[in-house]
């Protein structure tokens, strides 16, 4: 078992080899993309070391004393996937909800990794549930037919007249029935994997287990304190490490004056590391104070990482009237140019976003124990992908993957901010552990979070379309002048998807519309600041562009804002309920004196969303608040209501901090900002009140993790102009702009 | 030597007396219910009560805290049962779940302070705590759902 002295999660206890091989005798069911794959017996008698070479990942194991093991293959942030998946495969399995026990999978094993990602093990893009959907239900319903199969056997019927209930399997001619467990102790000798097709699958009107409201697993242990996040991990013998790093990308330390910090009790060295100072003592608060007292002179800071935000947002606003600048088409459909060209009119926009910041609560952190021999380690991290975190661990020490004992523990909160190729704060403690023969955690502070963080990128957008004389669309122009994120954060998919980037464009095919004429661009930008993936990717600012625009061209067209998007919806009957729902929860029509309301209607890959905000404005401070917001979402089949129903809620809120108040502003190459006092989340009392209608569907799953976000800031900006006759078009709408606006 | 109350237990530590709470809470008694977020009390995810009052145990040192009793998630209740926690998993509050034990110690000395409070008293009082999740109104809704059963 693991050898850290904090409680392992009950939800998410850590899958490891010796556990599974203490178990009694168990069946063992290997899953890929399309299914089950092996089924195989463990038994007691299998030695450590033969399991050690078939490494082959029990995804599912059904123990004698009926517990169902099912192994989760995504990490948890929040989101619900470490319940929503394994409901997933126990609903076609016919488990026993009560009886399944859930395992975090903690190795880079990709034979089940997210087929929307190449296999790579990744929890990103709202994409757990639809990934993994299709061969989930495959795999359960395969490991309950070789259940049947293997009862129907033991009693001498035919397979055809014995059934399941939960846990059980079933012969209702002789009354005869047979727990799971107990299956599993016969001696089965077919283990042959069936067929089954989609069509051998639950009809909806059958499920136990998907849409009804279970609770989530890991609620019980964060409502108690009892849940182990990385930063919380204790092991013996354990050393503390803080890291000043370096203030700009791409300095070195030139100089480094330690003695203060050296001299600071409990302290035991400062190590040079390659992107940054560390300092490691034998206590937390002694490794901090250590790092306060460092003097470090950095050189090297030069050229396009030197930059100033505000310079960075006027280069990429001029980028976008550059005929020469670097371009790749994102999304394009009909002529554009000559729908325009024909247009009686053409309105014209340009809108900007600056840098934004994750801000999960739990900073960055991280527990490393290298081997005596520096070729192997196990750590212990909040990490969205095994895969990269493996693959830094390997890199860093220069090892393989076989001598990495991974721990991905559930996340303090992480938007996309753990994902990249490269993990520096895993690295890092690598690297102090190795040099000090001992395991260390590496804790950064709010500010070391904030300074460092790898930001969703500023970006200047324009947008271009004709209306007719009627006021029609008639052509629609997007350009998106932003870096590519991809590029940075994970230099293998870039020359996968190179010049592509979905992390930087996203929103901007304004698909749910399905324009006959138009044309999304990236003007590929020069990057002055780490980039990460950020909750809502480029819709969070590309669907503040294309929805704050769409009301733009209402006004001119003399349209009410929800006629308009009506109209253009007609070949969208799904979304153009969502509006019409939408419209009517917020009494779209009903005058207000003191508020107005703005409307959006965007979503996140193929999930829809209708939004309306309410505002009120104090003048004077021009401080906006948002009083209701109200929203109509279409994901197709719903796993877990209620907690779609929490994650769209979150979504909205991400949105509404995001649109009000975050921003990071950079000079000379340097975060400005520091801690929560000078970049701002929304708190509790200026959260609205939400209204959430989530549509019945029996279409496929697409994702609810981040459709609440996206659609948010333009529902603002329209309910400011509705307010005021003004328009917000540079993100966020801090009260300087808001005042700007209003003068 | 300091020494302290947590949880109703007299204990000892060899830490500087200038060392935050949350420190020595967390990483000499092992009580890591308790978060650290920000360092400088804007977040509320270090929260514990002193003496009843919810306090950042982040700007806290414990030299400040003789014959003070601090008490954590941990000292909530003895069985995760307290009210507030029931409420927490009924109406499924937490998603990271990471600022909860803060959002939580915040919420309990509200209710002992108001028995009935209204929503707009709740967000109020609640202010301090981040949550970067956006469960703000679930924790609303328990904080009421725990102030009925109280």
């Amino acid at each position: 078992m693991q050898n850290h002295s904090a409680t392992p999660s009950e939800a998410l206890a850590p899958l490891t080899r010796r556990r599974f091989l203490q178990s009694a005798s168990a069946l063992t069911f290997a899953i890929g993309s399309a299914g089950l794959v092996t089924v195989s017996r463990a038994g007691a008698n299998e030695t450590t070391q033969e399991a050690a070479e078939t490494e082959i990942t029990a995804w599912v194991r059904i123990g004698t004393d009926d517990r169902v093991h099912l192994v989760f293959p995504s990490t948890e942030m929040g989101q619900g996937s470490s319940t929503a998946l394994p409901l997933i495969l126990a609903e076609e399995l016919d488990a026993d909800w009560d009886k399944v026990e859930i395992d975090q999978l903690d190795r880079d094993d990709r034979s089940f990794g997210n087929p929307i990602f190449g296999n790579i093990l990744y929890t990103a893009g709202s994409t757990a549930v639809y990934g993994y959907f299709d061969s989930l239900r495959i795999a359960g319903a395969q490991a309950r037919r070789i259940l049947m199969r293997a009862a129907a056997k033991s009693w001498d019927v035919p397979m055809t007249e014995v059934t399941t209930e939960p846990g059980v399997v079933l012969h209702e001619a002789s009354d005869r029935r047979m727990t799971f467990g107990e299956i599993a102790a016969l001696p089965i000798d077919d283990l042959s994997v069936p067929e089954v097709t989609e069509t051998d699958l639950k009809p909806a009107s059958s499920f136990r287990l998907i849409g009804s409201d279970l609770p989530r697993r890991d609620i019980p242990a964060k409502s108690t304190g009892r849940e182990t996040y990385a930063i919380d991990v204790q092991v013996p013998d354990m050393l503390f490490a803080a890291v000043l790093r370096a203030p700009v990308e791409g300095v070195s330390a030139a100089g480094v004056e330690d003695s203060e910090s050296l001299a600071v009790p409990g302290v035991l060295r400062v190590l040079t590391l390659p992107e940054g100072i560390a300092v490691v003592a034998e206590r937390l608060e002694a490794a901090l104070a250590g790092k306060d007292r460092l003097q470090v002179d950095w050189t090297g800071a030069t050229g396009v990482l030197a930059s100033d935000s505000e310079m960075t947002l006027s280069d990429y606003s001029a980028a976008l009237k550059n005929p020469t600048a670097e371009r790749a088409v994102w999304s394009e459909a009909g002529d554009t140019d000559a729908a325009i060209a024909a247009a009686d009119r053409v309105v014209e926009a340009e809108y900007l976003s600056d840098y934004a910041y994750h801000a999960q609560i739990e900073p960055m952190a991280a527990v490393a124990s290298v081997d005596p021999d520096g070729l192997g380690a196990e750590v212990w991290v909040g990490t969205q992908t095994q895969s990269w975190t493996t693959r830094t661990i390997t890199e860093t020490l220069g090892t393989t993957a076989d001598r990495v004992r991974l721990h991905a523990l559930t996340m303090g909160g992480s938007f996309g901010r753990r994902t990249a190729l490269q993990q520096e704060y895993v690295s890092d403690a690598l690297l102090i552990s190795k040099e000090m023969g001992r395991p260390v955690k590496l804790v950064w502070t709010r500010e070391d979070d904030v300074k460092n963080g790898r930001l969703r990128p500023a970006a200047a957008q324009r947008l271009r379309a004709g209306l007719t004389a009627d006021g029609a669309l008639s052509g629609w122009e997007h350009r998106v002048a932003t870096p590519s994120v991809i590029a940075y954060f994970n230099a293998l998919r870039w020359e996968q998807v190179r010049p592509k980037d979905i992390i930087s464009m996203r929103g901007s095919e304004s698909k749910f519309y399905g324009f006959p004429d138009m044309r999304a661009e990236h003007i590929l930008t020069e990057r002055h600041a780490p980039l990460a993936p950020w909750r809502g990717i480029g819709a969070s600012y590309t669907s503040f562009a294309a929805e704050a625009f769409m009301d733009e061209l209402a006004l001119e067209a003399r349209s009410d804002p929800i006629d308009f998007r009506l109209a253009l919806l007609a070949s969208n009957p799904r979304g153009q309920k969502l509006l019409k729902r939408v419209a009517e929860m917020a009494d779209w029509n009903s005058p207000r004196e003191e508020t107005a309301l703005g409307v959006s209607f965007a979503g996140y890959g193929d999930s829809m969303a209708a939004g309306i905000a309410e505002i009120a404005l104090d003048r004077e401070s021009g401080v906006i608040t948002v009083q209701h917001f109200w929203t109509a979402v279409d994901a197709g089949l719903i796993v877990s209501p209620d907690n779609a129903l929490a994650q769209i809620e979150g979504g909205i809120v991400f949105g509404l901090s995001s649109s009000l108040k975050e921003r990071v502003t950079i000079s000379g190459g340097e975060v400005e900002q520091s801690n929560y006092y000078d970049y701002e989340i929304l708190r509790a009392n200026e959260v609205p009140e939400i209204e959430i209608h989530l549509e019945e569907s029996e279409a496929r799953p697409t994702g609810i993790g981040e459709v609440g976000t996206p659609m948010v800031a333009a529902a603002v900006a329209n309910a400011f102009h509705a307010l005021t006759g003004r328009r917000l078009r540079h993100l966020p709408f801090i009260p300087d702009r808001v005042q700007t606006a209003l003068a | 030597m300091i020494r302290l109350n947590v949880n109703n237990e007299e204990i000892e530590t060899d830490a500087e007396p200038d060392t935050a709470l949350l420190w020595v809470l967390r990483e000499h008694l092992g009580l890591t219910g308790t978060k650290f977020g920000c360092g400088a009390g804007m977040c509320g995810a270090c929260t514990v009560h002193i003496d009843g009052t919810p306090s950042f145990s982040c700007l806290t040192s414990i030299d400040s805290l003789e014959g003070a009793k601090v008490t954590t998630i941990e000292g909530l209740s003895p069985d995760g049962g307290h009210p507030l926690q029931r409420a927490w998993v009924a109406e499924q509050v937490p998603q990271c779940g990471y600022c909860q034990s803060g959002q939580i110690m915040r919420a309990a000395a509200l209710l002992a302070e108001n028995d009935s409070p209204e929503r707009a008293e709740i967000l109020d009082y609640m202010s301090p705590n981040l949550c970067r999740c956006g469960t703000y109104n679930r924790i609303v809704k328990a904080v009421q759902r725990a102030a009925r059963e109280v």
